[in-house]
C-alpha cells in the first residue's frame, strides 16, 4: 500500500507539470485553433532565465521567476503580433507552418543564448518529509502546491473574471462575442501572454526538479498535446484531469508493470481511454 | 663568383622549403550537442590540447618533414548517421586520413562499419561498445576497454563486500550498459548473489522516482546504477530522497563538476563508481596531474574523467606516424598502431599486452578501479581484479 502511494505522490509532482503545458496549449488551441508546438521550447527558455538570473546575477529564486514571468507575459504577446497575427485569417496550415518555424527558433536561441548544458536550478529545498513511510522531498511539494495554486488562479481568472468571460465567449463563438462588444483583437494578445506565463513556471518546475537542456521541451509538449487530448480539446479541468492521469499512469506502470516501457503503457492507457470516449474525459460530445 | 653566389642563394632557399613545416589535418568525429556531449565535447578538447603540445614541441617528425595537426571536428550528436555523415565529410570533402574521437557506441558501430574499406584510420576513444573491436577491423583502434571488461570485474568487488541481492538500475536499452551489467552479474552469482531487479531508464529520463520506489520496496542490499552522467546523478539525488540508505554502486565516468550540477556533495557521499582507472586528480600520476591543469588552464573548466581517452590516441597517432614514416600510407600507420609501446605522455594507466598499446584486435586495456565519492571528491579506494592478457585472448575469440 505504501508503494502504491508513493507512486501516486510520485505522479502527481511530475502530473502537475503535465498540467501546467497542457493548460497553456489548451487555451490557445480551444480559442484560437493554433497547435502552439513551440509551447515546450518557450517553457524551456523560461527555465533558462531563471537559472540565469539565479546563477549569474545572484537572484533570490522568487525575484527570478517573478522576472522570468513578466518576460514570459510579454514574449506571449510578442508571439501572438509578431507570428501568429499576420496568418491569422489565413489557411490553417500557415499558421502550422508558422509554429513549426517558431519552435525551431526558440530552440536555436535557447541554444545559442544558453548552451547545450543541462542545467539545474538551484534550490535551498533540501528536506524529505517523512508521512507512514511515505516520502515526499520538500521540493517536489512546493511543485505539486504550486500546480494547485495556478490551477486555481486560472480558474478563477476565466470563470470570475470579465476578461476570462470574454475569453469563454470568443471560443464559444466568435461572432456572438464580437456582437456583443467583446474586443476580438486583445483576447489573443491575453491567451497567448497567461498560456506563455504558465509555460515559464512550467519549465521552472521542471528545471528545479529535474533539468533543463537542449530538446527537453519538445518532450513537453508532445506530453502535453497527449493531455490535451486525453482531457478533451479545449477544456481546463479536462487538462488537470488528463495531466494527473497521464503522470500517474506512467509512474504506475513503470513501479509495477515494466520502466523500459513505462511511455507506452501511458499511451495505451491513453488511447484505450479515447476509444470510450473520443472527445477526451471532459470533452463535450 | 656570380655563379657561387646564386648557388649558395638557391641552396640556402632550398634549405628553407626543407625546414618549412606541414600541416597533417585530423580529424575528430564526436558529440559536442547533445546527451552524448558530456563526454564527447571533452574528448574534442582533450584532442585540441594533445595537438596544441604536439606542436609546441615540434610536431610530428616524418623523415626530413615536419608536421604540425591541425584538428578538424564536427559534431556527430551521439547519432549513427549523423557521424557517418561527419566522417564522409572529413574523408571526402576535408582530405583528412585520421580520425579521432568516437565517445558514444551507437555512433562508432556505425562508422566501424565501413571504415575498413577507406583509406583512413580510426582511432576510437570512450565508446564501450564490445563488437567493436571484435572484428579485428585492421585499421580501427581504441583507447578504451569494452564494458564487460570493467563489468565482471565491478560483480568480483561488489560480491566482496558481502552484497547478496542487488538491483540494478540503468540504460539498458545501450548495449554496452547491458553487457557490462551481464559480466556483472555472472561474478555476482559465482559467489552466491543475485541481482533481483532490472530497471531501466531512457537517456534522456530525469525522474526515476517510480523504478526507485519500486526497489526500495525490494529490500535490496545495494543497487548498481550504470547509465550516462546526468541521469544516473538524478538517480543519486532521488534515491536519497525516498530513504534508500543501502550502498549505491556505478558506471558512469562523471567528474564531480558534472555530479554536483544535479546532485549535492552530501546527496552523493559513499556513492562508489566502478570502472577503468580513468583521471581523478587525487590519484592522477604527474601526467595526470600536468593533464588537468593544462587543459583547465586551456578551456576554463576541469576534463571529464573519461577524456583523457581521445588525449591518448593523439599521441598514439604520432608515435604511430613516426615509426611508420609516412602520412600518406594509412595502412604502415595503422599496422604501426598495433605495434607501438605505450607512449611516455598518455594519461590512463594501460595495461599492454605483449608490451604493446593495442593488441591484435586494436584493443587497449586499462587497469579497473574502485572510485568512491567522499567530501565532494572522487577517491581512489583500490584496483579492481583486471587481466588484460585473458581478456585479450577472449576477445579475439568473438567475432561478431
Amino acid at each position: 500500500m505504501v508503494e502504491v502511494l508513493q507512486q501516486i505522490i510520485n505522479g502527481i509532482a511530475i502530473g502537475g507539470v503535465y498540467v501546467l503545458i497542457a493548460l497553456g496549449l489548451t487555451t490557445v488551441f480551444g480559442i484560437l485553433g493554433i497547435a502552439h508546438f513551440a509551447h515546450g521550447s518557450v517553457s524551456m527558455f523560461g527555465g533558462y532565465l531563471t537559472f540565469f538570473f539565479v546563477t549569474s546575477w545572484g537572484f533570490p529564486l522568487l525575484l527570478a521567476i517573478l522576472i522570468a514571468l513578466l518576460v514570459g507575459l510579454m514574449l506571449g504577446v510578442l508571439i501572438e503580433l509578431l507570428a501568429y497575427r499576420p496568418v491569422r485569417d489565413a489557411n490553417h496550415i500557415n499558421a502550422f507552418i508558422v509554429a513549426l518555424g517558431l519552435t525551431m527558433m526558440v530552440e536555436g536561441i535557447n541554444l545559442e543564448l544558453f548552451g547545450h548544458e543541462q542545467v539545474v536550478i538551484p534550490t535551498d529545498f533540501s528536506r524529505v518529509f517523512n508521512f507512514g513511510g511515505v516520502t515526499i522531498p520538500e521540493l517536489r511539494l512546493y511543485v505539486i502546491l504550486a500546480a494547485a495554486l495556478l490551477i486555481a488562479a486560472m480558474t478563477v481568472f476565466v470563470e470570475r473574471t470579465k476578461t476570462g468571460q470574454a475569453i469563454r465567449a470568443v471560443a464559444e463563438n466568435r461572432d456572438a462575442a464580437i456582437l456583443m462588444g467583446v474586443n476580438v483583437k486583445t483576447i489573443p494578445l491575453v491567451v497567448f501572454a497567461i498560456s506563455t506565463a504558465l509555460g515559464v513556471c512550467a519549465g521552472v518546475m521542471v528545471g528545479s526538479l529535474f533539468a533543463i537542456a537542449p530538446g527537453i521541451g519538445e518532450g513537453l509538449v508532445v506530453k502535453g498535446f497527449a493531455v490535451l487530448i486525453l482531457g478533451g480539446l479545449g477544456s481546463i479541468p479536462g487538462a488537470v484531469v488528463g495531466g494527473l492521469v497521464l503522470g500517474i499512469t506512467e509512474a504506475l506502470a513503470a513501479g509495477f508493470i515494466s520502466s523500459a516501457y513505462k511511455d507506452v503503457i501511458a499511451f495505451v492507457v491513453m488511447i484505450s481511454v479515447l476509444l470510450f470516449r473520443p472527445q477526451g474525459l471532459m470533452g463535450k460530445a | 663568383m656570380k655563379l657561387t653566389a646564386m648557388t649558395a642563394a638557391l641552396a640556402l632557399m632550398a634549405g628553407a622549403a626543407w625546414a618549412e613545416e606541414k600541416t597533417l589535418d585530423i580529424g575528430v568525429s564526436d558529440a559536442l550537442t547533445g546527451g552524448g556531449a558530456v563526454y564527447g565535447l571533452p574528448q574534442t578538447n582533450a584532442v585540441k590540447l594533445a595537438a596544441k603540445e604536439i606542436n609546441a614541441s615540434g610536431g610530428i617528425k616524418v623523415g626530413d618533414d615536419v608536421y604540425m595537426l591541425n584538428v578538424i571536428a564536427y559534431d556527430d550528436k551521439a547519432n549513427p548517421t549523423e557521424a557517418s555523415n561527419a566522417v564522409r565529410k572529413l574523408i571526402d570533402r576535408d582530405g583528412v586520413k585520421y580520425i579521432l574521437g568516437f565517445c558514444c557506441s551507437g555512433a562508432t558501430g556505425a562508422v566501424a562499419s565501413f571504415i575498413e574499406f577507406e583509406d583512413a584510420v580510426m582511432l576510437v576513444g570512450n565508446a564501450a561498445e564490445r563488437s567493436i573491436t571484435t572484428r579485428e577491423i585492421p585499421n580501427l583502434t581504441r583507447t578504451r576497454p569494452p564494458a564487460d571488461y570493467t563489468g565482471a570485474a565491478a560483480g568480483t568487488f561488489v560480491a566482496e563486500k558481502g552484497h547478496k541481492r542487488v538491483a540494478v538500475l540503468g540504460a539498458l536499452d545501450v548495449g554496452f550498459y547491458a553487457s557490462y551489467v551481464d559480466a556483472f552479474e555472472k561474478e555476482l552469482e559465482k559467489a552466491g548473489g543475485e541481482i533481483v531487479s532490472r530497471e531501466a531508464f531512457g537517456l534522456k529520463d530525469r525522474d526515476m522516482s517510480p523504478q526507485l520506489t519500486k526497489i526500495r520496496g525490494q529490500e535490496p542490499d545495494a543497487i548498481l546504477v550504470v547509465g550516462y552522467v546526468e541521469p544516473a546523478a538524478f538517480i543519486y539525488r532521488q534515491a536519497v530522497e525516498l530513504g534508500i540508505d543501502v550502498p549505491r554502486y556505478g558506471f558512469t565516468s562523471g567528474s564531480e563538476e558534472q555530479f554536483t550540477r544535479v546532485a549535492t556533495s552530501e546527496q552523493m557521499e559513499g556513492v562508489w563508481d566502478l570502472r577503468p582507472t580513468e583521471l581523478t586528480l587525487l590519484s592522477a600520476s604527474e601526467n595526470g596531474k600536468a593533464y588537468h591543469a593544462n587543459y583547465t588552464e586551456e578551456f576554463g573548466i576541469a576534463p571529464s574523467p573519461s577524456s583523457p581517452y581521445s588525449y591518448d590516441q593523439t599521441y598514439a597517432l604520432k608515435d604511430a606516424i613516426e615509426a611508420a614514416g609516412t602520412v600518406e600510407d594509412t595502412e604502415a600507420v595503422a599496422a604501426a598502431l598495433r605495434d607501438i609501446a605505450v607512449p611516455d605522455e598518455v594519461v590512463m594507466q594501460y595495461l599492454p599486452v605483449d608490451e604493446k598499446m593495442f593488441d591484435q584486435n586494436g584493443q587497449a586495456y586499462t587497469s579497473n578501479g574502485a572510485f568512491q565519492w567522499q567530501s565532494g571528491n572522487w577517491v581512489f579506494v583500490q584496483d579492481l581484479p583486471s587481466d588484460a592478457a585473458a581478456y585479450s585472448a577472449f576477445l579475439s575469440t568473438l567475432d561478431d
